[in-house]
């Protein structure tokens, strides 16, 4: 299998083509629009399908470790696979969130935020920039 | 209503219809508009022997293409409501509830000759006093009776119920995703130990951003897109404002603009400064958003279960995650600051004292 280029870059290299080379040939408004979020959507992919998984699987020892459960393995590292054991690692803290307020602890609730301060910087890095593109 | 080569004869022969006074009726331009994510929306110059007027066309997508699911019926009466009410929003002239005459079901509205608000930032236009414009614009439609909306607008039984409700909805949104997202419960749980000062419902606009507002020429904002509108906390809308403010600014409700806005709203509108203060805003940056981020989520969902194919749906996932981020930030500078409030409201109702 050919692994290089990386579907990383051939994602940011679609993304800059259709930047650089479609949408200044591009009249129609909307079209210019639909390509201004194919844009972000794009760099977006390039940079889940650099590290994903790798993010995922840092994210679960991490509820695993704050949170005592033992979240096991994915049964492969396809991604339909990880993905499925990322929702029952994800459950695990919904779970560990919701009795933590029940409780009213709220050591508890700063501790498991935190996981959730680190999930969201990561999909900080996936979206990058907001450009709400079409607006106003 | 996007092919400009039948739309003009089917809305000259609406127009007729609808008009029985004006003669020779045509339509000399029609151009499809950007802009809306959820309905079409086109242009259109509308002469006749008696004068010409422009009118914009704001109608349903094809079933396969709807993004969100709203009623333009209601929309439609929300419209005639507000005009007789004052408030400033480009009137609504007409409506094909069926569809039959404009091949969807449609609102024919006048064009806006205001500027949109963005673009008119973006050239340089000054913001000075628009806070306190922005105050003016949701006092303006949150003063209107409960008993003069539709009456296909949901009533709910009490500001405490309605809360409550829409605490739930960002736990049934978590329940209903396609996949666990443990950060609806944590706001559910935040959003719930941090309930504000009670205040009366009022008409809430659903969708009160930027993208949504024109400035007029002398200086006033007019809104449009009222197709989220309904019945609830008026805060809401403040909250909703400054959340898209994040992604889209200015914002108008930062530190610098919130304090005098907060003052402004509450001279128009006789409620204190308990319940409307910049600390309460920013909860309901977060509580503000919710109705929003589900139907964005349930677009993803869609997207993900093969029954819409919307680049849209998939782009405004990136807003929810930038909504995430901000949620979770908000938490943590807000908390302390509610808490405080919540003590100084819980004393007033000791000593008897409304507040």
């Amino acid at each position: 299998m050919l692994s290089r280029p990386t579907t990383e870059q051939i994602l940011r290299g679609i993304a800059d083509e259709l930047r650089d080379t479609v949408a200044p040939e591009v009249q129609s408004e909307p079209v210019k629009v639909l390509l201004g979020q194919i844009d972000q959507i794009l760099r977006g992919m390039a940079t889940r399908a650099a590290h994903e998984i790798a993010w995922i699987h840092d994210e679960a020892d991490a509820i695993s470790a704050v949170t005592g459960v033992e979240v096991g393995w994915p049964a492969s590292l396809h991604l339909d696979d990880v993905v499925a054991w990322y929702d029952s690692v994800s459950r695990v803290l919904s779970g560990a969130l919701d009795e933590a307020f029940e409780a009213g602890d709220t050591a508890r609730v700063s501790e498991l935020k935190v996981l959730l301060d680190a999930r969201s910087a990561n999909e900080m890095r996936i979206v990058g920039a907001l450009d709400l593109v079409g607006r106003g | 209503m996007l092919d400009p080569s039948v739309m003009p004869e089917l809305l000259a022969a609406f127009l007729v219809q609808q008009q029985p006074t004006w003669r020779n009726v045509k339509v000399s331009s029609y151009e499809v508009m950007t802009g809306g994510y959820s309905r079409l929306l086109a242009k259109a110059v509308v002469e006749h022997d008696e004068g010409s007027v422009v009118v914009v066309l704001r109608g349903d997508p094809p079933a396969d293409k709807i993004l969100i699911h709203t009623d333009r019926a209601q929309e439609w009466e929300l419209l005639q409501a507000l005009s007789q009410h004052g408030v400033r929003t480009p009137t609504a002239r007409h409506f094909d509830a069926s569809g039959e005459h404009l091949g969807t079901t449609a609102l024919v509205i006048d064009f806006s000759q205001a500027t949109s608000f963005l673009p008119y930032v973006a050239g340089g236009g000054s913001i000075e006093g628009l806070n306190e414009r922005l105050a003016e614009a949701l006092a303006s439609y949150h003063a209107i009776p409960l008993e003069s909306l539709p009456a296909r607008f949901e009533r709910p039984t009490s500001w405490d119920a309605y809360l409550s409700t829409r605490i739930d909805e960002w736990r049934r949104t978590a329940d209903q995703h396609i996949e666990d997202l443990p950060v609806l419960r944590y706001m559910a749980g935040w959003l719930d130990t941090h309930r504000p000062v009670e205040v009366p419902l009022t008409l809430m606009h659903g969708d009160f951003q930027s993208a949504n507002l024109m400035i007029t020429a002398d200086g006033h904002f007019e809104m449009l897109d009222w197709e989220l509108a309904s019945i609830g906390d008026p805060r809401e809308d403040m909250g909703y404002f400054k959340a898209v403010a994040q992604a889209a600014p200015p914002d108008l409700l930062d530190e610098a603009g919130c304090e005098a806005f907060c003052a402004r709203y509450r001279a128009l509108t006789g409620l204190n400064e308990l319940q409307v203060n910049p600390a309460v805003v920013a909860y309901f940056l977060v509580l503000g958003v919710v109705g929003t981020v589900r139907r964005l989520l349930e677009g993803g969902a869609d997207y993900a279960h093969g029954t819409n194919h919307l680049m849209a749906s998939l782009f405004n996932l990136n807003a929810v995650q930038f909504g995430q981020s901000m949620w979770l930030s908000t938490a943590d500078a807000l908390g302390p600051v509610l808490e405080q409030l919540a003590a100084i409201a819980s004393a007033h109702h000791t000593e008897g004292n409304h507040v």
